[in-house]
């Protein structure tokens, strides 16, 4: 046996067998199509954790089971009418197949949502308070509408139980509408349905006897709750466990999954879904003290990542079941890994948050740092398998992370594959993003890929600036050009970035240059490279102010990461100012001084500072490849058709002689990390 | 010749003082403890059992079988001839004809004979056996000259007085070697001892192509367990050590010698030859333990073995892997013996090395080697929708899970080994909870007694149940199951009418019927490591290679494959009283798989996949056959 014995140990809910102590828990995946169907895309992505080993899979967070709760922002799983029936049954069939358990998540909204599209509806809520996050404005709910919402959950319990799912989750979670009437802070109500702790709780007790009416003893039926709101006019941990304890007492729950936090504010809507500025498992208390007062399983998700920790907290007994859900949209094989011993090849999630920092956008969750993950209906494999035609000489040039991924895809088939990297350390721009405080968790991305290629056996070059030379001199098959970029300064020459007088944050992050005493930041991309370099300068001291020309510093950062830099920033007395353009640097008595313009009455200010620091993007590094490209055979082209379909690319089955040429990544243009791992993946696993 | 009464006299003098060594020499055996064996029928049994089944394993060698029947064959029938010529003087020119002839053949033997010792391999021991051959072609020169003038060839008397005394004491010479020593322990002494131990050998199933594998049961409930001194083993067993013609194939077999640990098979029979004579190995002319010096151990037919006789440390290399017993002309039965000698250690002195008495223990407390929790037996199966037998009552298939079920490494064999089984649409069924280990490992670790109660156990329950087969992936279960347990269930008849067969035997049998849809495998090269307990113990080497063979794969054969597989170091309890020695023997198995190449190696066993596995990367891939089947399954589309 091994050291994880606790993970693998099985526990029944109600009736229902889990191999494992490891749940994929609720979330919102943003695959379902055709109205809310759990179609191809949402099948296979389940069935790959059922595959990988995932013990139970609740899928469908804030799956609607009313029409006036409306599920096409998000593309959640309409669970409002039978035509999901036949859906689910291929998710069951799917999961179940491999040894798992799948359930779904149900609920109402309420005011949780968006009013202007769809069916237009109005939004409910026990007292029509506006919901700040969604800036969703409600009516209060009618005691006709409750009842009709109460039958609707029943119903769609009966269609999760008609699909051979194996039970539903009640969300009474994320101020849905259940623990709207739960929370003084939004129920105000005066009549049987508010006031008194029984009023607050007979919504959700009506769903609850109306669901179990339903589906009968054996279905299981779970609720997630909160073990504390976060709001002084909220539930503390207090009141969740009374409210845990007198739901528990009605024996009609079968699980408790508990989530820390409320989330009907930015700020506490960044701790459900806790980033790497989070330590480790930071809620646990929170749902160990409901497991204190219930007498059913709990599940606790939130920042458990890796498998020791798991392993720790059920050892403890904390808690009986461990959510892993990020941990499995990184590596989907994660639990197959450990029963595999091949615990280092786990790819473990950083809490990079790029998942569900696009799910509040309305689009489809991906991981950041694997591109396989939901593409797996289109083709894209968790586990890359051996070519079984030639080996190829490989030759990547560049190691960021979508360098790191060509050479361990190419590897993994097999390939002999050499790696440059002109610099010290692979790792490429994630190293310098890791420098930032609170950052340093997003280097996991380049430390797993660095094991990989090194357990692998790629070659790997460090301190090698690669030219035409040596490229030709390494005869490669196929030469993958992932050179990256750099700092793009010279945009406007006004700036003077060719006179020294500003810097990059890159020069910033990586020590390259001291910080100023007095520091400006110009951040024309408002995404996590501006705001590091404030967080770090004013980190080491520095007195920072970070403008931009955009509406809002960090506006392109998502919904669970930017309340953390603000946290950050602001306790740092960073100033920032939008709607400003950097028109001008120059150096006056030994300090510089920029000018800014207000975009939209063009009004002048300067600010005499020690330090200007730009941060423009960059702009792609491509002399190699314009060395290299005609001497390619395919002249360095991609068949973008062959790469959308994630089909091989033409030039690879053509029978010709010279090295095929791809770029990808930064050195095309500057995107992201997913964007380069995904073309690496793409591109490689055909090699 | 001058003296004509000298010939006769020697010989005469020589065979009653050989009379006199071989009952000397069957008091020293008798010493041993009774064992009820059929005199008469073993007696007649014994031409046949050595020319068909000795001459069988001696066949492997063909220099040295044929060397042996003229050499052997050759002696037998001069030295018959010598007494009616010679001693009775029975005048008949055929039958001094007869004698040149056999003398002839003799001396063409013993010539190879010589030619072998000139430059012996380093498994051979030397010291009194280098004179052999000397010894045979004397007494083969010696009465071919005094045969000559009774065939008619020279006159009588012939020859004068130096020739004489040079014949005279040539005759001296040969007939101490060939008959005095033979009883009195020279190296002529196998042929006695060789021939009697066939006669009355403790398995005689072994004769005619049979196996016998199971070890004997110990009796339990006497005052003392196990052999302690020499005279503790059976009769038989003392005379089959006497029968040692200290070849040395079971040295160059035994993956404990080549990885340097304390022991050589050869010198323990040998070091049993000491004690039961008494004495010291002073004489021992072969190749010693690894690092264990000759010449200081002294023993005695009622001394304490391990005291003075035997490091137990020599005891504890053993992997039971039974190379030694397979490679032995003799037939000899070394695992016996040194089970035997274990049992004394575990269960009188409690002596069990290293992770020894704790693994015991836990084996005691909780039915399995590792002390789990027996309630979490069948938590590798919480996905598999597998029947249990206490649900069910009755399948076709019984699935004994052995402790691989507690092992991450080992569920995988089991789940592949599922997979297979529910594609084959088999009626299918696990004990779940109520099965307990099988025993084997405290059965090699000496502690019969706990053997003996999860044998009863294991019965009872599974006399609570119908099925036609039990199938295992584990052939150290499977050799409990098949060949060990009969001994206990003659009360409750649980498996007799049961076929026990390993999961490779069961899934060539799927594959034979078609009921399995298997792709061709388009991996590397595979080569096939056959476990001890399924091959050498059982017999099966050609299931899995058929299975192999049925996904198109051609097996690069390693040079010790079949019955002559090296052990990968784990039988035994080997890995639990971890003996040091030089290497690690995982690692040499290891080794052998490079040699021929392979990226994978199929192995038939969860314990030798855990020895493998164990060896340091980069290594070829370790996979049960069950997997690699598994890996190429082509499912029905749902």
């Amino acid at each position: 046996m091994s050291q994880y014995d606790a993970l693998f140990e099985p526990l029944n809910i109600n009736k229902l067998t889990i191999r494992n102590r490891i749940v994929s828990t609720a979330h919102a995946e943003v695959y379902a199509t055709d109205g809310g169907m759990t179609t191809d895309r949402y099948v296979k992505y389940y069935e790959e954790k059922a595959k990988g080993g995932c013990g139970l899979c609740i899928c469908g967070g804030s799956s609607v089971v009313s029409i006036d709760s409306p599920q096409s922002w998000w593309s959640s799983v309409n669970v409002s009418t039978d035509r999901i029936i036949p859906h689910f049954q291929n998710l069951a069939d799917a999961v179940h197949k491999h040894g798992g358990k799948i359930m779904i998540q149900i609920t109402h909204m309420g005011r949780r949502s968006r009013w202007d599209g769809e069916n237009w509806p109005n939004l409910m809520s026990p007292s029509g308070i506006r919901e700040p996050v969604h800036r969703a404005t409600c009516k209060t709910i009618e005691e006709e509408e409750m009842w009709r919402v109460i039958a609707d959950f029943a119903q769609a319990a009966r269609r999760a139980k008609e699909g051979g799912l194996d039970g539903v989750e009640l969300s009474a979670v994320h101020q849905h509408l259940i623990d709207q009437f739960w929370s003084p802070r939004v129920n105000k109500r005066t009549d049987e349905w508010g006031g008194t702790f029984e009023g607050r709780m007979k919504f959700g007790m009506e769903v609850l006897k109306a669901v179990r009416a339903e589906v009968g003893p054996d279905f299981v039926v779970g609720m997630r709750i909160t073990g504390d709101e976060f709001h002084p006019d909220g539930l503390n941990h207090d009141d969740m466990k009374q409210i845990a304890k007198y739901y528990d007492a009605t024996n009609m729950v079968d699980y408790f999954g508990v989530v820390g936090s409320g989330c009907d504010t930015h700020n506490t809507l960044a701790n459900v879904i806790p980033n790497m500025s989070y330590p480790p498992e930071p809620f646990l208390h929170l749902a160990a003290g409901i497991k204190e007062v219930v007498n059913v399983p709990v599940i606790h998700a939130q920042n458990i990542k890796d498998p020791n920790q798991a392993k720790r907290i059920l050892e403890a007994g904390y808690v009986d079941f461990v959510g892993m859900t990020r941990a499995h949209i990184a590596d989907p094989h994660f639990i197959a890994k450990i029963k595999m011993d091949q615990v280092d090849q786990i790819r473990q999630c950083v809490g990079a948050n790029y998942c569900i920092d696009r799910q509040y956008q309305g689009l489809d969750v991906l991981c950041v740092q694997n591109a396989a993950t939901s593409r797996e209906y289109m083709g894209l494999p968790h586990i890359i398998e051996k070519t079984t035609g030639m080996i190829r000489n490989v030759v990547v040039i560049g190691g960021g992370p979508g360098g790191l991924e060509a050479a361990r895809v190419a590897a993994e088939r097999g390939h002999k594959v050499t790696l440059i990297e002109k610099a010290a350390e692979l790792g490429g721009q994630i190293v310098l993003a890791s420098k930032a405080p609170q950052r340093d968790q997003i280097a996991g991305i380049s430390r797993w890929l660095i094991m990989e290629v090194e357990r692998l056996g790629v070659d790997i070059r460090l301190n090698t600036e690669a030219d035409e030379n040596l490229v030709q001199a390494l005869k490669p098959d196929v030469c993958i050009l992932t050179t990256g970029g750099r700092p793009f300064l010279d945009q406007n020459p006004e700036w003077g970035a060719a006179e020294g007088l500003v810097v990059s944050t890159w020069d910033i992050l990586s020590g390259k240059v001291e910080p100023g005493k007095n520091v400006l930041i110009y951040d024309t991309i408002c995404e996590f490279s501006g705001m590091s370099a404030a967080d770090y300068l004013a980190s080491k001291g520095s007195l920072v102010e970070l403008v931009t020309d955009d509406i809002k510093p960090g506006v392109g950062i998502g919904g669970t990461t930017f309340p953390t830099y603000y946290r950050s920033l602001y306790e740092k007395e960073v100033i920032m100012t939008s709607d400003m353009l950097l028109e001008k640097v120059y150096r006056e008595d030994g300090k510089l001084v920029a000018v800014l313009e207000n975009e939209y009455t063009a009004q002048r200010e300067e600010r005499v500072v020690d330090q200007v620091v730009v941060e423009n993007g960059t702009k792609p590094n491509e002399a190699l490849y314009y060395a290299l490209k005609e001497s390619s055979r395919n002249k360095g082209q991609i068949d973008n058709e062959a790469l959308f379909a994630i089909q091989p690319q033409p030039v690879l089955s053509q029978d010709a002689e010279g090295m095929i040429l791809w770029r990808l990544g930064d050195s095309v243009s500057q995107r992201n990390i997913h964007a380069a791992m995904y073309d690496a993946l793409r591109l490689c696993k055909d090699l | 010749m001058m003296f004509d009464w000298l010939t006769p006299t020697l010989i005469a003098v020589l065979l009653v003082l050989a009379g006199i060594g071989a009952v000397r020499r069957m008091n020293l055996w008798r010493a041993g403890q009774a064992d009820k064996v059929d005199l008469i029928a073993g007696l007649m049994a014994m031409p046949k059992r050595y020319l068909h089944d000795l001459h069988h394993v001696v066949e492997r060698d063909k220099y040295i079988s044929r060397t042996h029947v003229a050499t052997g064959g050759g002696f037998v029938l001069a030295m018959l001839l010598v007494v009616f010529v010679h001693l009775f003087g029975v005048d008949s020119k055929v039958l001094a004809w007869l004698l040149l002839a056999a003398l002839v053949m003799m001396f063409y033997g013993a010539v190879f004979v010589f030619k072998r010792r000139l430059n012996p391999p380093s498994r051979l021991s030397k010291g009194p056996w280098m004179r052999l051959p000397k010894s045979l072609l004397t007494f083969s020169i010696t009465f071919f000259v005094l045969t000559l003038p009774a065939a008619g060839v020279l006159p009588e008397g012939f020859g004068g007085g130096l020739l004489t005394v040079v014949l005279s004491f040539c005759i001296l010479a040969s007939l101490v070697e060939m008959l005095f020593g033979m009883t009195w322990g020279g190296p002529m002494k196998h042929a006695f001892a060789g021939a009697l131990h066939l006669a009355f050998h403790r398995r005689p199933e072994r004769f005619g192509g049979g196996r016998s594998t199971g070890l004997k049961a110990a009796v339990l409930g006497e005052t003392s367990h196990g052999v302690a001194k020499p005279t503790d083993f059976k009769w038989n067993q003392l005379l089959g050590f006497d029968a040692c013609v200290q070849c040395g194939r079971c040295e160059a077999v035994c993956p404990a010698f080549a990885a340097g640990q304390p022991l050589n098979p050869k010198k323990l029979i040998q070091d049993m030859v000491v004690g039961f004579a008494g004495g010291t190995d002073e004489k021992y002319a072969g190749s010693p333990y690894p690092n264990v010096e000759v010449g200081n151990a002294k023993g005695g037919p009622d001394q304490i073995i391990t005291d003075g006789l035997i490091h137990p440390d020599t005891l504890w290399s053993c992997t039971t892997c039974r190379a030694c017993v397979e490679e032995c002309p003799m037939m000899i039965e070394h695992v016996d013996a040194i089970v035997d000698m274990r049992r004394f250690l575990t269960l009188e002195k409690g002596d069990t090395p290293n992770k020894g008495a704790q693994v015991l223990e836990n084996i005691i407390a909780t039915d399995n080697p590792n002390g789990f929790s027996p309630s979490s037996r069948t938590h590798w199966a919480a996905d598999q929708n597998l029947n249990l037998m206490k649900d069910v009552q009755q399948a076709d298939v019984l699935f004994w899970v052995s402790d691989g079920a507690f092992d991450m490494r080992s569920q995988r064999i089991l789940r592949a080994f599922v997979k297979l089984l529910k594609a084959a649409n088999v009626d299918v069924a696990i004990l779940g909870d109520e099965e307990l280990d099988s025993g084997d490992v405290a059965r090699r670790l000496g502690d019969d007694a706990t053997f003996q109660n999860l044998a009863k156990r294991n019965l009872a329950i599974l006399s609570q149940y119908r099925f036609k087969t039990i199938v295992t992936t584990d052939p150290h279960a499977f050799h409990c199951l098949r060949n060990e347990y009969a001994d206990f269930d003659s009360d409750l008849n649980a498996l007799a009418s049961v076929e026990v067969l390993h999961h490779t035997t069961f899934l060539n049998r799927l594959v034979q019927e078609g009921r399995l849809q298997l792709d061709t495998f388009k991996g590397g090269k595979v080569t096939y490591h056959d476990p001890c307990y399924l091959g050498r113990y059982n017999g099966e080497y050609d299931a899995p290679r058929e299975l192999l063979a049925s996904l198109g794969i051609d097996v690069a054969e390693m040079e010790r494959s079949g019955y002559r597989s090296r052990c990968c170091g784990g039988g035994g309890g080997a890995p639990i009283t971890d003996i040091p020695g030089e290497r690690r023997i995982a690692d040499m198995r290891m080794e052998d798989v490079v040699s021929t190449g392979a990226e994978l190696v199929a192995v038939g066993c969860q314990q030798c996949t855990a020895m493998l596995e164990g060896v340091v990367e980069p290594r070829p891939v370790v996979k049960d056959i069950a997997e690699i089947l598994a890996g190429q399954l082509i499912e029905e589309a749902h």
